[in-house]
């Protein structure tokens, strides 16, 4: 049975680097995960119906405009009519990708939501929040650490 | 034939310049020593530059181990002006089974403003008669949302196949055109 497991089907171990992906965002826009390296970036998967996820999404919308550190939002609605919605509903500033097809979802075996990582400035997962929303507290000095180096 | 490139030699010297590295951090001396720490300068410079050469070997090595000369086939796009059509994304389907989708960034569409060319499929391809289509989607003229479909009837024989999309302006019509060529 676990050979049938698709080689991709595993979730970024810390220290890995994060797949990379483009994704269509609410505005229209497309961004691509790899244009960010150079610098930290807090990667948020979430969903409407995830309750913990708005909660984590606005928080995580603050932690990025408080410190210039981009916060990249993928839903996982499938929908980018509702995604925008409750993107706006919640006054999120940072951009929301929509992954219509759950490719990236897929290819970051994404079992629990919210799911927040931490990638450092050469794409590597440094920390991650998987089912929870993230903790701030652990988030926020971490940050700060990547953004030093 | 064409030789591949062997990164064996490579190996063996990236193996010496570390053993050269590691003899004289083995024995620092205790004062700074100017001209030691040039020479250990120049090595790791040295090692770098094995280092980025070993690495274009291997992938040549790989692309050539994947993708045989004799199946070989290569789709790149480019953008020749591109003032009609503000490129989003690009799907590509090889005997109508999806072998690409690309969504472009608006750094990606500035880099193929600029001449960029990107290989956006390489895969293997038997000999015989194959078909190529790809659709082109994002906006045209007037800010209007547009989708285009170009198809390629390609013979594959022994040899590599390269494929080129070119997206460029129809000046008398005012719309952009999508070209596809095949090179030898």
């Amino acid at each position: 049975m676990l050979a049938a497991v698709p080689a991709l089907a595993a979730p970024p171990a810390l220290d890995s680097l994060a797949p990379d992906f483009a994704l269509k965002g609410i505005d229209g826009r497309n961004l691509r995960l790899s244009e960010f390296r150079g610098e930290p970036v807090v990667l948020h998967f979430w969903a409407s119906w995830c309750g913990p996820c708005r909660e984590s999404v606005a928080a995580l919308d603050a932690l990025g405009a408080r410190t210039g550190t981009p916060v990249l939002g993928v839903n996982l609605d499938g929908n980018n009519e509702r995604a925008a919605a409750v993107a706006g509903s919640l006054h999120i500033q940072s951009p929301t990708l929509v992954d219509a097809r759950q490719s990236v979802a897929r290819s970051y075996d994404v079992a629990k939501l919210p799911l927040t990582l931490l990638l450092d400035a050469d794409g590597n997962v440094r920390a991650a929040w998987a089912g929870v929303p993230a903790n701030l507290n652990e988030l926020t000095p971490q940050l700060e650490r990547l953004r030093q180096d | 034939m064409k030789s591949r490139p062997n990164p064996m030699p490579r190996l063996v010297k990236l193996a010496a310049v570390l053993a050269m590295l590691a003899a004289p951090l083995a024995a620092v001396p205790s004062e700074n020593d100017a001209a030691s720490l040039k020479t250990v300068d120049q090595d790791v410079q040295a090692l770098k530059k094995q280092l980025i050469d070993l690495n274009r070997d291997l992938f040549k090595l790989e692309e050539e181990l994947l993708y045989p000369a004799s199946t070989q086939v290569a789709v790149f796009l480019s953008v020749d002006v591109g003032t009609f059509f503000a490129l989003d994304s690009v799907t590509l389907k090889v005997d109508d089974k999806e072998v690409a989708n690309y969504l472009y960034t608006d750094r990606e569409v500035q880099a193929l403003h600029r001449g960029g060319v990107q290989k956006l499929y390489l895969g293997n391809l038997k000999a015989g008669s194959h078909e190529i289509v790809a659709f082109f989607t994002g906006k045209g003229p007037h800010e209007r949302d547009y989708r285009r479909g170009t198809t390629l009837k390609v013979d594959k024989a022994i040899g590599a196949k390269y494929v080129e999309l070119r997206i460029s302006d129809r000046e008398a019509s005012l719309q952009p055109e999508f070209v596809v060529r095949q090179w030898e």
